[in-house]
């Protein structure tokens, strides 16, 4: 499987290669829909991460959605937090846990106070 | 019921004097070991000349091996330096093919160390090859089953042939399969070393258990003492690292006991390693208990040894004195194992107190016992959303899709998206795993074998007495362990062949298992399990009796081997079958590795290199 190759990758645009790779041979197979959407999400997730690499020129690549989202939040960055959410339509009670967790990290009570 | 713990006829002691000469007879090529290295990458500096490894037959490390050489080769003032190269246990083509590409094939001079099966304990034998679950059922890479079949040869060696094997799973017959033709193979280049092959005078039946027929066990958490200590601390190769002030009791008393333990005083924080095993006595009455009942002995002992220190009150005359001196050695040492226990047993209670492990252990019951709510996958989906480790949420969620048979397709998404987002995207490949290995899966049918499983072998029992237990049950407290309760079918003949469960059997009579009914009574059962189910009779060919001239009074002894590794739960369940014998029967246990719930799922979870690993 040229999947297990993409993510031994440690490179971003190499990584990104690979999986193209593997999403088109998933596509030639109706049985593997679900895998299919999963690595084109996790296609727009890189260059998302990409990008908010060069924002805020932290790494982000590699981190999972969620622990994505959770950064965000705990450098101020509420706003593309929410954005993120948005893109891949993240379950309401997930976000508030992954808010809640990381407002406690960084300690802003007003924050949890407002939730 | 500690009459039984850890004590079988079979004498092991032959077993480790065997494995004790091959070492001896590896290491005498170069008489006199200078100094020993563990085997790693990079560079090795020494300025040994002669190099002998000891190593698994694993290609990463003829690697190593090879750089070692490479270096060697290179430094033009380095002398000539001899190695040689033993695999434990058996060599590998795939090895020798990576020295022969590295181009050190040469150099090197090779044989084998035949340790396989390493006796743990008098009643607990283990090949210690930690990868057989994933190897075996994901890889479908049988390479592990030689080696157990290797190994059981050499027991049949030792300890003559055993009467009648019987097992459960397709890869327990392979591994019968192989242990036949082995023999018809040995007749065929050795006639005369096959036909001294006797039948066993003790041991009268093997019965292999195949880690596929029972996966649900191995997910639940162990409640045993030594299953806790597992879950929490991890135990390896009967080792468990604890913090070294765990270990370190203060260094006020007089350090008599000379365990290793008390040996350094080392800094807070730093782990040290304590060895876990029958030779503390007090440890060997502990291990096998459902934890529940750990505290209260705990507080005996203590109270015992206490009144034994006051004895020196009473010590008037010079031989009470002297008397009393000889005893403080003893003393000294079980003191030490009490505090170490004590410490353990408070980080367990620390550990089991908290909110999440007992809720996670509510579910994980609920699930088992088939008691339908909707609650437990709202919880899973609570541990996702916490981030909890992904090793705990998989264990739980393949219990769960385990007993239910899969989960419901909207719910076989959901779950799969939710952590694939939560832990990241490389996880389809973990997922894929788990779907091959039948551990999480989508429910097609409704039809639920577990459940009537689950009656017929009443693996749920309602009223547990952990501290006075009648059935294999208590250790999960309530849950019997299923690979187990296969063993009390084979060995327990109840009257009429009643379901074993509690009570049952316990009158040892009629448990006879080379003449007895093996399977029968049980097809039904069996048949819902996966994997074939088979029932094969060894004999002497020289026309000679099956003779019944066993030694009397001896208790029998049943060899149990889990194909893909087991608990220590299941060893202490097996242990407490033993206890139900009545001195009748024993058991020796064996296995290919030890794991528990959390090794067993991580070893099938995808790693992925980390992207700024190496910047």
């Amino acid at each position: 499987l040229s999947l297990i190759e993409s993510f031994q990758q440690k490179d971003l645009t190499e990584r990104t290669k690979k999986l193209k790779n593997s999403l088109r041979l998933y596509q030639e197979d109706k049985e593997h829909l679900f895998e299919t959407k999963a690595i084109e999400e996790s296609l727009k997730l890189l260059q998302i991460q990409a990008q908010l690499e060069k924002d805020f020129n932290q790494p982000f690549t590699g981190l999972s959605l969620s622990s994505t989202v959770y950064k965000l939040i705990t450098i101020n960055q509420g706003s593309r937090a929410t954005k993120v959410r948005n893109d891949f339509q993240m379950p309401d009670k997930r976000f508030w846990w992954i808010k809640l967790r990381a407002l406690v990290e960084i300690r802003d009570w007003d924050g949890v106070a407002t939730l | 019921t500690g009459a039984h713990l850890g004590h079988t006829s079979l004498n092991i002691d032959s077993l480790r004097d065997l494995a004790r000469k091959e070492l001896v007879n590896v290491l005498d090529s170069d008489h006199g070991v200078e100094k020993i290295y563990h085997l790693q990458p990079g560079p090795l500096e020494t300025d040994c000349k002669n190099l002998i490894y000891i190593c698994r037959p694993q290609a990463n490390y003829m690697k190593y091996i090879a750089e070692h050489i490479h270096t060697h080769t290179k430094d033009p003032h380095a002398g000539p330096y001899t190695y040689s190269l033993f695999f434990v246990p058996r060599r590998t083509a795939l090895c020798e093919k990576v020295l022969e590409d590295e181009g050190v094939f040469g150099e090197i001079t090779k044989g084998e160390y035949h340790l396989d099966l390493i006796p743990m304990e008098d009643d607990v034998l283990s090949l210690e090859w930690d990868s057989t679950f994933k190897e075996l059922y994901l890889d479908q890479d049988t390479t592990s089953i030689y080696y157990a079949a290797k190994a059981l040869m050499r027991l049949q060696g030792i300890y003559g042939l055993f009467p009648r094997i019987l097992g459960k799973g397709d890869y327990s017959k392979a591994l019968c399969d192989m242990m036949l033709r082995m023999r018809r193979e040995m007749a065929v280049d050795d006639l005369d070393a096959s036909q001294t092959l006797q039948l066993s005078q003790n041991i009268d039946s093997l019965i292999i258990i195949d880690r596929s027929v029972d996966m649900v066990t191995p997910l639940c958490t162990q409640l045993t003492y030594e299953g806790l200590i597992d879950e929490i601390f991890h135990i390896k190769n009967s080792f468990v690292e604890v913090d070294a002030s765990l270990a370190n009791p203060a260094s006020t008393n007089t350090g008599a006991g000379g365990s290793a333990a008390a040996a350094s005083t080392a800094a807070p924080g730093k782990k040290k390693k304590v060895p876990l095993n029958g030779g503390d006595k007090l440890f060997g009455e502990l291990r096998d208990l459902n934890f529940a009942v750990v505290g209260g002995l705990l507080n005996k002992v203590a109270k015992r040894i206490n009144a034994d220190y006051e004895e020196r009150h009473n010590a008037k005359t010079v031989p009470q004195i002297r008397q009393f001196i000889v005893k403080m050695g003893g003393l000294a040492a079980e003191h030490q194992s009490l505090r170490l226990h004590t410490a353990l047993a408070e980080e367990i209670m620390n550990y089991t107190m908290t909110d999440d492990f007992n809720r996670i252990l509510e579910v994980q019951q609920n699930v088992v016992a088939g008691i339908a709510t909707n609650k437990e996958p709202e919880y899973i989906e609570e541990m996702i959303n916490k981030q909890v480790p992904i090793v705990q949420v998989l264990r739980l969620l393949c219990l769960y899709s385990l007993v239910n048979n899969g989960l419901k397709p909207k719910q076989f998404e959901f779950f799969k998206k939710e952590i694939l987002e939560a832990y990241g995207f490389e996880h389809i490949q973990t997922l894929d795993n788990l779907r091959r290995l039948g551990m999480l899966t989508k429910q097609v049918t409704t039809k639920n074998t577990y459940s009537l499983v689950r009656r017929s072998l009443s693996l749920i029992v309602d009223e547990v007495n952990e501290h006075a237990p009648n059935d294999i049950s208590y250790v999960y407290s309530g849950y019997a362990p299923l690979s187990v309760r296969l063993v009390q079918c084979v060995v327990q003949r109840g009257k009429d062949g009643a379901r074993p469960g509690p009570g049952a059997g316990s009158g040892g009579k009629g448990s006879g298992v080379a003449g007895g009914n093996g399977w029968k009574g049980f097809e039904d059962v069996l048949r819902m399990l996966p994997g074939r189910t088979f029932d094969e009779t060894q004999r002497v060919d020289d026309g000679q009796p099956r003779s019944s001239k066993r030694a009397n009074g001896q208790p029998k002894i049943s060899l149990v081997f889990f194909l893909g590794g087991c608990t220590f739960t299941e060893i202490s369940a097996t242990r407490f079958l033993a206890s139900q014998e009545g001195g009748q029967r024993d058991f020796v246990i064996c296995t290919t590795q030890i794991l528990n719930g959390n090794t067993l799922v991580d070893s099938i979870v995808q790693k992925v290199p980390d992207l700024h690993a190496s910047g």
